[in-house]
C-alpha cells in the first residue's frame, strides 16, 4: 500500500517518476538480449549466426539470471506498482531463465532455428521469457495482460518457425486464434473486475472487495469467471486445454519444451498472484470452481495421454494433467499451497526438460520424428540418453526418490491441509491412471530391441484426408502394443544409430543435467524446500 | 536312571535309526541298513523295559512323571513345551509298539531282502514307529499333535513306498488327507478345551477339569463339542465309520508294513487317545456314546464287509478295522483296561496273521486275490501253522489271546445294561462273523486242490511271474522302484521270518493268560494308577453274565469256524449259489463286496463337488471375474475415456472454439449461480 | 551392532560398484544365454558380497534383541525433510527383526543362485537386483510413516525392470506393466492416506506435523478418518499380498519373472503387505480395524479358500505355487484380523515361514524343469525322485512344511492364527479349517505329480548339483531349525506383538473419542500456518478457514 503510495507522492512534488532500474534490470537484460540478438542475426556469416548468436542468447539469460539473484530478498513495487520485484517473482524468473537457457541449448543445432535464421528465433525466445517475467511480477492488471500478450505473440511465431513443415505452421496458427480468443476472454473479464472495483491494483481490488458485499457481485463474479476461463487457456486446464496437444506436436521440439515448462510457470504464477492475492476473498466462489476444473483436467489430460504413439502429443496431455495438479496448490490458496505449487513448478522444469532433451536427440537420430517407438533399445544403445528418459518418466509419474514423489507428496499435504482432501485423492488417481502411459516408455527403452527402420514404413501417416494435418493426434498405440515383441531382434542389436548421433553434446548435457536434478532434489529436496519458502514468504506478505 | 529318561530313550534310538539309515543309504553296505533299524527298535524296547521297571519303582500315586527338554511355544497364553509324561498307560504302550515293531523290522529284512528302496524302507519304518512313540508319550496336546500327524505322514511315505505306482501314490495322498481331517478334528477339539483350560499340557488339563473348568455336572456343551473333536481324530486314525476308507487302500504298502499300521502302530493311536483322554469322556457320557456307538457300528459293518472280499490283505485289513471297533466300543464305554488289553493282543495276532498273508503273497510272487490261491496246505507248512494261530485267536477261541480281551470288553458292556446291551450283541454278532470271514480265508488259501504256485514251491522253486502286472490297474509294474512281490519273501525260506512269526505265534497263544477273570489281573493292576479316577474301571464280574459271555464266545467262534468248514470246503461253491440264486443272498453281496459304497459316497459328497468347484474358479471366475470384469473393466473404463478425448480432438479449430464457447459458459453459468 | 543405515544401504551399494565396474568390465553383454558353465562376474561377485553382508548383519540384529528390551532398538532418526516433517527414522523391532532375517537370507540365496548364471547385461540386472533387497529393508526397517510409504512404492521399481527386462515371453512386458500398474494403484491411495494421517493428526492435535509412527499412534484420529484412511492402506496391502479378488496381476507376473526374481518377490514382497497390516494399521487405525473386522476377515476366508481351488486345479507349478501363497497370505490376514495377539503372533510367524518355504518351492520348480524339458507343467513331470533322491527328500520336506504339517514351524503359527481366529469369530475358524485340508491336497498333488508316478515323457532325471544345493540346503535347515525351535521367533516378537494388538484389542478405544472434540471445531493447521506467519491478516483468512473446515467434515 505504502510503497504503491510513493509515486503518488513524486507527482505532486514535480519530481520526474523514480524508476528503479536494479527491480528492472532483469526484464531489461533480457528485452536488450533481444535487441541485440536480432541485430548480431543480420551478420551474413552462417557460422556466426549458427554459433554466436544462441551463445549471446545464453549470455543475455545468463545476466538475467545473475540481475536475478542480485536481487535477492528485496520485496518493492516498481513501476508505479505496476509490477512487485519480491521473491515469488524471482524464484519464478530462475525457473524461467534456466527453461529459457535449455530450449536454447536444445535449439542449438535444430532445423526451426535455422530455417528462422537464427536471429529472430532467438530474439522472439527471449521477448517471450521477457514477457512471462513480466506476468511472474506483474502486480495490476495492465501489467498481466501486457505481460501475458508479449509472452504469447512471440510464441505464435516460433510454433511456426519449422515453414518447411505444414504441422509446424498449422500449430502456430491453431495457437494464434485460439491463443486470441483466450486473450479476448481474459481481457473482458479484466475489465469487468475494474468495472466492478474500479481498480486495477490487485491490492486495491483485494480491498475493494473485502470492504462491502462485491464478493458476491455478479459483475465481479462474470469479471472472475472469464479471467479464470482466460488463464486456464494459457495454462491448458480442460476444458481449455485443446489447442496444447496439437501445438505442443506440431511446433518445434524445442520450442515445445520452452512451451511445455515457461508458459505454465508464467500462467500458474500469474494465477498465484492475481488469485490468491488479489481475488482473495473471493477464494469461497472460485475455490471449489477451480477445484473442479482442476479435477475435470487431471482426468481428461491423463486418459488422453493413454496410447498416444508421439511422444511430444503423450508429453502434451501428460502437461495438462500436471497443470491440474498445480491448480490444487492454488484452490487451496494457503501459504502451503503457493509453496507447494512453485514447488512442483520447479521440478517439473527438470523433469520436461529431460524428456524433451531425449525426444529432440532422438528425433535428429533417427528417422522416426517423436514415434515412442524411436526409443525402442535405447537402453542398451544409449544409455546417457535412456537414463534420463527413464528418470523423467518416474518422476512425472511421482515415484519416490524422484523430485516428483516430493512434489506430488507436496502437493497432496497442501490440500488435504487446505481442506480439499478429495482433490489429494483426485491425484493419487490421476498418478494411477498415468502409470498407464509413462511406464510403456520405460518399457520400450529397456525392454525392446534397437527399432527397426521398417517400424517407420509401417507407421501409418496421420490421417490427412478432409482433415486438418493434426487431425485427431497421432495414430492411436495399439492398446496391446507389446514392446517386448521385438526382443530378439534386440538381444543382440546395437542397433543401426544414424551418423551424427553422438555430436550433440549439448542436448545430452541438458538430459543429463535435468535427469541428474530430478534424481538430486528427489532424495535431498530440502535445498528447494528452502527456496520455495522464500517465495511464499514474498507472497504471504501480501496475503 | 530316571523313567523319563528311559523314555527320552526310547524316543531317541528310533530317530537316531532314522537318520542313519537315510543319511547313509549310499554309503551303508549290504543290507545292514535292515539291521541297523531292528537294532534300534530293539533298544528302544529294551529302554521301554527299563522305563516299566524304573517306573514301579515308585508308589502308584506317583507313576505320572513328567521331564521337558525345552520350550517349544510358549507364548500369548500357550505353553506347549518339548515334554513326555511317563505313566502306566504311555509305558503298556510303548511296550506293545516297541515290541511289536521290533519283530516286523526283523521279519522285513527278509521280506524286503531284494528291493532297490532298502534303506528308504528302514528309514520310514523307524522314523513310523518313532512317530507313534512320540504320539503315546507326548505330554501335552501340541506334542501329541506332532505326533499324531507324523505318524500320518509316515504312514503315507510307506503307503506309496512303490511310488510309482499309481495306485500307491493314489492310496498314499488318500490316506494322508483323510488323516489331515483328523488333525483338524484333533486341533479343533484341543481349542474347545484349552479355551476353559488354558493349558496344553495333559495333568494340567486334567487337573483344571477337575477344579471345575467345565463346571462340575456332566455334558458340559464345550466339552462334549471338544471330545466329539477328538473323536473325529481318533476315527480317522482308527480307521472307524465314516474315516475309514483309507485302510483297505492302504494295502498297497508292502506287507509288513500293513502289518505294522495294524498291529501296533497307527490304528490303536484312536484307542490310546480316548484311552488317554478318559478324564474329560467321563465328564461327556454324550461324547462317550458317541464313541462306543460308532465303535459297534464299524466292527459290525467291517466284518460283513470281511465276508466278501476276495483280496487276502484287505479281508485281514477289514477284521482290523472290525477289531479296533471292539476297542473303541470298549474305551468308550470306559473299559479302558479291556480295551487296551485287546489292543495288545490284537497286536500280536493281528501282525502275525498279515506276516503270513505276506509269506503266502511271496508265493503267489505278488498276487493277493484268494480267488487265485489254494492248497498252500504243504506248500507253507510253517506259514499255515501261524495262520492257523493267529486265525484262532482273532476268532476268540480258547485258550488264544483274542477269546479273553474280546470277552472282557464285552464282558463290561454288558455290565452297564440298558441300551448297552444292544452293543453287547452286536459285539457277539460280530465276533461270529469274524470266525467266519477269517477261516473263509484261511480254507480258501490253505485246503482244496493245490494251484499251480503251490505245486510248484511244493517241488522246491518258487513261482516267477513272466510279466509283472499291476493287478488293481494291469499296467505293467515299473521295475526300477519295485512293487510287491518279485522277492519271494517265505518264511519257509528265511529264518528271521520265522524268528518274527515264531515269536509273534507264541504271542498270540499266550499274552491272553495275563489276565483271566477271577484268576489274575495284571492289565488292570498296572494301569490302575492312570485310571484311578475313572467311575467304573474293572468288571465287578458278576457270575451269571461272565459265564454266559465266555461260552457265548467260544460256542459262536467255533459255530463260525464250522460255518466256513462247510460253506468252503465241505461243499465248495455254496457261496457261490447262495450269492447267485439267493435274491437276499445277492443284494447283500452287492453290498459287502462294494464295502457299502462308502468310497462311492464320498466321491460324491466331497471330491468330485470340490474338484468342480477347482475347475470353476480356474476357468470361470479367474477369467471371467478377475480379469475380465475387475481389471478389463477398469481398463476398457479408463480406455472408452481416452477414446472421447480423442474424438473431442479432430484437429478443427471450429470444434475447439465451439467447445472452448461452451467452457467458458458453463464457468461463467457457475459464478452467476453464486450470487 | 552398527547403525542400521549400512544394512540397509549396503546391498545397493554393492550393487552400484558392482554396475560401476561392469560397465568397463562387461564384455560380452548380448547373448542372455545361461548354458554356459557357471562363471562368476563382477557384478555378480560384489552383489553376492553384499547381500551375504547384509545377513550377516540381520544375523546379527536378531541375536542382539533384546526380548524385554525397549520398543524400538538401534534407532536411527534423523530430519530427512522437515518441511514436510518427514524423518529418516528405522528401527529394528520384534515385528521386523525376523522379517528382515528373512528377506537378507532369500535375497542372498537368489543372489547366490544368480550370480552362478550368465545374464544379459548382468551389471544392470545385479544393480537392480541390490536396489530390490535396499528398498525392501527400508520398508521394514521404516519407523516413520512417510518414509515406509516411500519405500513401499520405490520397491516395485527394480522389480518392474527385472521382470521386464529379464522375464520370460511371451508378454513379459504386458505381464509387468500389469504388476507395477496393479499394485502401484494401491499404494498411491496408500500415498493420499498416509499424508492425511499425518496432516489431520497435526490439525486435531494441533502440534506441528509428525509422520512418526509412534507420535501418530499416540494421537490418534478421530472414528470417521480411521475408516476411510483404513480402506486406502488395506487396498494397498491386499493388492500387494495378493488377495481375492485384488490378485488379477499374479499370475502373469508369476510366469513371466526370471526364478531368482521371482523367489524373493513372492517370499519377501508379500510380507511388505502383511507386515504394514501389523505395523501399521492396527496401531494406527484400530478403530478402523475394529470397524472393517469382519470384511477383513470375509476377504482372508475367501482368498483361502479360492486360493487353494485353484492350487490343485492349477497345472502350471509356479501358478500353483502362486495360488497356494494367496491361500497362505490369506491364513496370516486371518490372523492379523483376529484382532488378538494369539492371530498376531502366529500371523508374524507365519510369515517368516511363509517366505521361507515358498521360495524354496519356486526354486526347486526350476530345478524340476531342468530335469523335464523344461517345462514346468506337471503333466510333462513325474516320477523324478528315483534318480534325485536328495532333492526328492528336500522338497518334501518343504511340502510338508508347506502344508503346515504338525511338528513344522508353520503349524505353530497356523495353529495361532486359528486359536486366535476361534476365539475371535468361532464360525470363520471353523471354515478356514477346510483351507488346511485343502493345503495337504495341493501341497502333495505337487509333490507327487513331479517326484512320484509314472516317469513323464520328455523326463530325464538326475540328483541336486553341489551349485543348487549351496542355494536350497541353507533355507531348508532353517526351515528345520525354526521346526524344531520356532521359540526362538516367538519369544522375541511376544512384546511388540502385544504392543501392536494393544489399541484394538482393547476394543474400539473409547478413551480416543473422548479425548478429541468434534473436527470442525479445531481449527485446521492451515489457518495456523498462516497466523503463525502473517500479521495482518486474520480477518482476511476467516473465510478461507470457514471453507476449509467445512469440507474438511465434508471429506470424512
Amino acid at each position: 500500500m505504502s510503497a504503491a503510495a510513493w509515486p503518488l507522492l513524486a507527482t505532486v512534488h514535480l519530481r520526474g517518476p523514480h524508476v528503479d532500474f536494479g527491480g528492472l534490470s532483469p526484464l531489461i537484460a533480457l528485452l536488450g538480449g533481444a535487441v541485440i540478438v536480432l541485430m548480431v542475426g543480420l551478420i551474413g556469416s552462417r557460422w556466426v549466426r549458427a554459433n554466436v548468436v544462441p551463445s549471446l542468447t545464453l549470455v543475455a539469460l545468463a545476466a538475467a539470471l545473475g540481475l536475478t539473484i542480485w536481487q535477492w530478498n528485496s520485496d518493492k513495487s516498481i513501476v508505479s506498482g505496476a509490477l512487485r520485484v519480491d521473491d515469488l517473482a524471482l524464484v519464478l524468473n530462475l525457473i524461467l531463465i534456466a527453461g529459457g537457457a535449455c530450449a536454447v541449448l536444445l535449439a542449438w543445432r535444430s532445423q526451426a532455428a535455422h530455417e528462422a535464421a537464427h536471429g529472430e528465433f532467438h530474439a522472439l525466445l527471449l521477448a517471450s521469457i521477457s514477457g512471462m517475467s513480466l506476468l511472474g511480477s506483474a502486480q495490476n492488471m495492465v501489467a498481466l495482460f501486457v505481460g501475458l500478450e508479449l509472452l504469447s505473440i512471440p510464441l505464435y511465431v516460433l510454433c511456426a518457425t519449422e515453414m518447411s513443415r505444414e504441422h509446424s505452421l498449422e500449430s502456430g496458427l491453431k495457437y494464434l486464434i485460439i491463443g486470441s480468443v483466450g486473450s479476448a476472454t481474459l481481457l473482458y473479464g479484466l475489465a469487468m473486475i475494474y468495472g466492478a472495483t474500479g481498480s486495477t491494483d490487485f491490492s486495491a481490488i483485494a480491498h475493494a472487495l473485502s470492504s462491502g458485499g462485491l464478493a458476491t457481485d455478479p459483475l465481479t463474479l462474470t469479471g472472475i469467471a472469464l479471467c479464470v476461463a482466460g488463464l486456464c487457456f494459457k495454462s491448458s486446464v480442460a476444458p481449455f486445454h485443446q489447442w496444447t496437444p496439437d501445438v505442443y506436436e506440431g511446433a518445434p521440439t524445442p520450442v515445445t519444451a520452452l512451451m511445455a515448462v515457461t508458459t505454465k510457470v508464467a500462467a500458474l504464477g500469474v494465477f498465484l498472484r492475481f488469485f490468491d492475492v488479489a481475488l482473495i476473498e473471493a477464494q469461497g466462489s472460485w475455490g471449489p470452481a477451480v477445484a473442479v476444473l482442476a479435477t475435470i483436467t487431471i482426468i481428461v489430460g491423463n486418459v488422453g495421454a493413454l496410447g498416444q504413439s508421439s511422444l511430444k502429443r503423450m508429453l502434451a496431455y501428460s502437461s495438462v494433467a500436471q497443470a491440474g495438479y498445480m491448480l490444487a496448490g492454488v484452490v487451496v490458496a494457503t501459504r502451503l499451497g503457493v509453496q507447494a505449487t512453485i514447488f512442483y513448478l520447479a521440478i517439473y522444469l527438470f523433469m520436461n526438460m529431460a524428456a524433451f532433451a531425449v525426444i529432440v536427440a532422438r528425433e535428429r537420430e533417427t528417422e522416426l520424428a517423436d514415434s515412442i517407438r524411436s526409443l525402442a533399445g535405447l537402453g542398451r544403445e544409449r544409455p546417457l540418453l535412456a537414463w534420463p528418459m527413464t528418470i523423467s518418466m518416474l518422476g512425472l509419474a511421482g515415484i519416490p526418490a524422484t523430485a516428483g514423489f516430493v512434489g506430488k507428496f507436496y502437493l497432496i499435504d497442501a490440500s488435504v491441509s487446505g481442506g480439499y482432501t478429495w482433490l489429494g485423492v483426485v491425484i493419487v488417481i490421476g498418478s494411477m491412471i498415468s502409470l498407464g502411459y509413462y511406464l510403456p516408455v520405460i518399457a520400450t527403452m529397456w525392454m525392446t530391441g534397437a527399432a527397426e527402420p521398417a517400424i517407420t514404413s509401417a507407421e501409418p501417416p496421420p490421417e490427412t484426408g478432409g482433415l486438418p494435418a493434426l487431425a485427431g493426434g497421432s495414430p492411436e498405440l495399439d492398446a496391446d502394443w507389446n514392446p517386448g515383441a521385438t526382443d530378439d531382434t534386440g538381444a543382440n542389436g546395437d542397433g543401426a544409430v544414424p551418423a551424427g548421433a553422438r555430436s550433440q553434446p549439448e542436448v545430452v548435457f541438458v538430459a543429463l543435467l535435468a535427469g541428474a536434478a530430478t534424481i538430486f532434489f528427489g532424495i535431498v529436496p530440502q535445498p528447494l524446500f528452502d527456496l520455495v519458502e522464500h517465495a511464499g514468504r514474498g507472497l504471504g506478505g501480501l496475503l | 536312571m530316571s523313567a523319563t529318561t528311559w523314555g527320552w530313550l526310547v524316543l531317541l534310538f528310533p530317530l537316531l535309526g532314522t537318520l542313519v539309515t537315510a543319511f547313509g543309504f549310499r554309503r551303508l553296505p549290504g543290507r545292514s541298513a535292515g539291521w541297523i533299524g531292528t537294532a534300534a527298535i530293539l533298544l528302544a524296547f529294551v529302554a521301554a523295559v527299563g522305563a516299566l521297571i524304573a517306573l514301579q519303582g515308585h508308589t502308584p500315586a506317583h507313576r505320572e512323571l513328567v521331564s521337558s527338554l525345552w520350550d517349544y511355544a510358549v507364548t500369548v497364553g500357550i505353553d506347549a513345551r518339548v515334554s513326555i509324561l511317563v505313566d502306566p498307560l504311555s509305558v503298556f504302550m510303548i511296550l506293545t509298539v516297541t515290541g511289536v515293531s521290533t519283530l516286523i523290522h526283523l521279519y522285513s529284512i527278509s521280506y524286503m531282502d531284494r528291493d532297490r528302496g532298502f534303506a528308504r524302507y528302514f528309514a520310514y519304518l523307524n522314523f513310523f514307529v518313532f512317530s507313534m512313540l512320540l504320539l503315546v508319550l507326548a505330554s501335552n496336546f501340541m506334542l501329541l499333535i506332532v505326533g499324531w500327524a507324523f505318524v500320518g505322514a509316515a504312514s503315507y511315505l510307506l503307503i506309496s513306498f512303490w511310488y510309482r505306482r499309481t495306485t500307491a501314490t493314489r492310496a498314499g495322498i488318500k490316506a494322508f488327507v483323510i488323516n489331515v481331517i483328523g488333525d483338524v478334528g484333533l486341533v479343533l477339539g484341543t481349542y474347545f478345551i484349552f479355551k476353559h483350560t488354558h493349558t496344553l499340557e495333559f495333568l494340567g488339563t486334567f487337573k483344571a477339569t477337575r477344579a471345575g473348568a467345565f463346571g462340575f455336572g456332566t455334558n458340559e456343551g464345550d466339552l462334549v463339542a471338544g471330545c466329539v473333536l477328538l473323536l473325529v481324530g481318533a476315527f480317522a486314525k482308527s480307521a472307524q465309520i465314516p474315516l475309514h476308507t483309507w485302510l483297505p487302500d492302504a494295502m498297497e504298502g508292502p506287507t509288513p508294513v500293513s502289518s505294522l499300521i495294524h498291529a501296533a502302530t497307527m490304528v490303536t493311536a484312536g484307542v490310546y487317545l480316548i484311552a488317554r483322554m478318559h478324564p474329560l469322556f467321563e465328564r461327556a457320557p454324550a461324547a462317550q456314546d458317541v464313541g462306543a456307538v460308532a465303535g459297534a457300528a464299524t466292527l459290525l459293518i467291517a466284518g460283513t464287509i470281511g465276508l466278501a472280499q476276495s483280496d487276502i490283505k484287505r479281508v485281514i485289513a477289514y477284521s482290523t478295522m472290525s477289531q479296533i471297533g471292539y476297542m473303541i466300543m470298549g474305551v468308550s464305554v470306559g473299559a479302558y483296561a479291556a480295551g487296551l488289553f485287546h489292543l495288545m493282543t490284537h497286536a500280536f495276532f493281528k501282525a502275525l496273521l498279515f506276516m503270513a498273508a505276506g509269506s503266502i503273497i511271496g508265493a503267489m510272487a505278488g498276487e493277493q486275490s484268494l480267488d487265485r490261491m489254494g492248497g498252500f496246505r504243504r506248500a507253507l507248512p510253517f506259514t499255515f501253522g501261524c495262520f492257523l494261530v493267529g486265525g484262532l485267536a482273532l476268532s476268540g477261541v480258547p485258550p488264544f489271546s483274542g477269546f479273553f480281551s474280546k470277552d472282557e470288553v464285552l464282558l463290561v458292556t454288558g455290565e452297564l445294561g440298558g441300551w448297552h446291551w444292544a452293543l453287547y450283541v452286536i459285539g457277539y454278532i460280530g465276533a461270529f462273523l469274524t470266525a467266519i470271514y477269517t477261516f473263509r480265508m484261511i480254507f480258501r488259501a490253505f485246503l482244496g486242490a493245490p494251484v499251480p504256485e503251490a505245486r510248484e514251491l511244493e517241488g522246491g522253486h518258487p513261482h516267477h511271474a513272466e510279466v509283472p502286472t499291476n493287478p488293481a490297474t494291469g499296467e505293467a509294474e515299473d521295475t526300477d522302484v519295485g512293487f510287491p512281490g518279485p522277492t519271494h519273501a517265505i518264511a519257509e525260506r528265511a529264518l528271521p521270518m520265522r524268528i518274527a512269526m515264531g515269536l509273534l505265534a507264541v504271542g498270540a497263544v499266550g499274552a491272553g493268560l495275563v489276565q483271566i477273570p477271577k484268576l489274575d489281573f495284571v492289565i488292570d493292576d498296572f494301569l490302575r494308577p492312570t485310571f484311578a479316577d475313572a467311575s467304573h474301571y474293572e468288571p465287578h464280574t458278576r457270575n451269571g453274565i461272565l459265564v454266559i459271555g465266555l461260552t457265548l464266545g467260544t460256542l459262536l467262534g467255533l459255530a463260525g469256524i464250522a460255518l466256513a468248514y462247510r460253506v468252503w470246503v465241505a461243499r465248495p461253491g455254496t457261496a457261490k449259489r447262495l450269492r447267485e440264486q439267493v435274491p437276499v443272498g445277492r443284494a447283500l453281496y452287492t453290498l459287502f463286496v462294494n464295502k457299502w459304497y462308502f468310497d462311492e459316497l464320498n466321491d460324491a459328497l466331497i471330491v468330485r463337488p470340490v474338484a468342480a468347484a477347482g475347475r470353476f474358479a480356474r476357468d470361470k471366475v479367474e477369467q471371467l471375474f478377475v480379469q475380465d470384469a475387475l481389471i478389463g473393466g477398469t481398463t476398457g473404463l479408463v480406455r472408452a475415456g481416452s477414446a472421447a478425448v480423442r474424438a473431442a480432438q479432430n484437429g478443427f479449430v471450429r470444434y475447439y472454439a465451439a467447445l472452448l464457447v461452451l467452457g467458458v459458459a458453463g464457468v461463467g453459468f457457475y459464478f452467476l449461480l453464486q450470487t | 551392532m552398527p547403525p542400521l543405515s549400512i544394512l540397509i544401504w549396503l546391498p545397493v551399494a554393492c550393487g552400484l560398484l558392482g554396475a560401476a565396474l561392469g560397465a568397463f568390465g562387461q564384455t560380452d553383454a548380448s547373448s542372455g544365454t545361461d548354458v554356459q558353465p557357471p562363471r562368476l562376474r563382477t557384478p555378480g561377485v560384489l552383489a553376492l558380497i553384499g547381500s551375504l553382508g547384509a545377513l550377516g548383519l540381520a544375523i546379527g540384529y536378531i541375536a542382539d534383541y533384546k526380548a524385554g528390551g525397549p520398543s524400538l532398538q538401534h534407532v536411527t532418526d534423523t530430519i530427512w525433510i522437515s518441511s514436510l516433517g518427514i524423518h529418516y527414522k528405522v528401527a529394528v523391532t520384534g515385528l521386523n527383526v525376523f522379517l528382515v532375517g528373512l528377506t537378507t537370507l532369500l535375497f542372498a540365496v537368489a543372489t547366490l543362485s544368480a550370480a552362478l548364471r550368465k545374464w544379459d547385461r548382468p551389471a544392470l540386472f545385479f544393480f537392480q537386483f541390490m536396489l530390490a533387497e535396499s528398498a525392501v529393508l527400508g520398508a521394514f526397517l521404516a519407523q516413520d510413516l512417510a518414509l515406509f510409504v516411500a519405500f513401499f512404492d520405490l520397491m516395485l521399481i527394480p522389480f518392474y525392470f527385472l521382470t521386464g527386462g529379464w522375464g520370460r515371453d511371451p508378454g513379459r512386458v504386458r505381464a509387468t506393466i500389469k504388476l507395477v500398474i496393479y499394485t502401484l494403484v494401491g499404494s498411491l491411495l496408500m500415498l493420499a492416506a498416509a499424508i492425511a494421517t499425518g496432516v489431520l493428526a497435526a490439525q486435531d492435535g494441533g502440534g506441528h506435523i509428525t509422520f512418526a509412527l509412534s507420535a501418530l499412534q499416540a494421537n490418534q484420529l478421530p472414528r470417521g478418518s480411521q475408516e476411510w484412511i483404513f480402506l486406502f492402506f488395506a487396498a494397498a496391502f491386499l493388492v500387494k499380498m495378493p488377495a481375492f479378488p485384488l490378485h488379477g496381476w499374479m499370475p502373469d507376473a508369476y510366469r513371466a519373472m526370471p526364478t531368482e526374481v521371482l523367489m524373493v518377490f513372492s517370499g519377501v514382497l508379500s510380507k511388505v503387505g502383511a507386515y504394514g497390516f501389523l505395523a501399521i494399521v492396527l496401531p494406527l487405525y484400530p478403530r478402523g480395524a475394529v470397524h472393517y473386522q469382519t470384511l477383513m476377515l470375509l476377504i482372508a476366508l475367501i482368498s483361502i479358500i479360492y486360493g487353494s481351488l485353484q492350487a490343485f486345479s492349477q497345472t502350471d507349478a509356479r501358478l500353483i505355487a502362486g495360488y497356494s501363497s494367496v491361500a497362505q497370505l490369506g491364513f496370516i490376514t486371518l490372523g492379523i484380523f483376529a484382532l488378538n495377539s494369539q492371530g498376531a503372533q502366529g500371523a508374524l510367524l507365519q510369515m517368516v515361514n511363509h517366505g521361507l518355504v515358498v521360495a524354496p518351492i519356486l526354486f526347486i520348480i526350476a530345478l524340476l524343469a531342468q530335469r523335464s524339458g523344461g517345462s514346468e507343467d506337471i503333466r510333462a513331470m513325474g516320477g523324478i525322485a528315483f534318480r534325485a533322491p536328495v532333492l526328492a527328500t528336500l522338497f518334501l520336506i518343504v511340502s510338508l512344511a508347506t502344508l503346515a504339517m504338525p511338528g513344522s514351524s508353520n503349524f505353530v503359527g497356523e495353529f495361532l492364527i486359528l486359536l486366535g481366529t476361534f476365539k475371535a469369530k468361532l464360525a470363520i475358524a471353523i471354515i478356514a479349517f477346510s483351507g488346511v485340508v485343502l493345503a495337504s491336497v495341493y501341497a502333495l498333488r505337487l509333490f507327487i505329480r513331479s517326484m512320484h508316478n509314472r516317469v513323464g515323457p520328455r523326463v530325464s532325471s538326475s540328483d541336486i548339483g553341489i551349485l543348487d544345493g549351496a542355494v536350497l540346503v541353507p533355507v531348508v535347515a532353517v526351515i528345520v531349525f525354526f521346526a524344531l525351535y520356532p521359540q526362538l521367533a516367538l519369544h522375541r516378537s511376544e512384546g511388540s506383538v502385544k504392543r501392536a494388538v494393544a489399541q484394538v484389542s482393547a476394543g474400539s478405544g473409547q478413551r480416543l473419542l473422548a479425548a478429541r472434540g468434534p473436527v470442525v471445531a479445531c481449527p485446521p493447521a492451515a489457518a495456523q500456518r498462516e497466523e503463525g506467519l502473517t500479521c495482518n491478516s486474520s480477518a482476511r483468512r476467516t473465510a478461507p478457514v470457514a471453507e476449509v473446515s467445512g469440507t474438511l467434515g465434508a471429506a470424512k
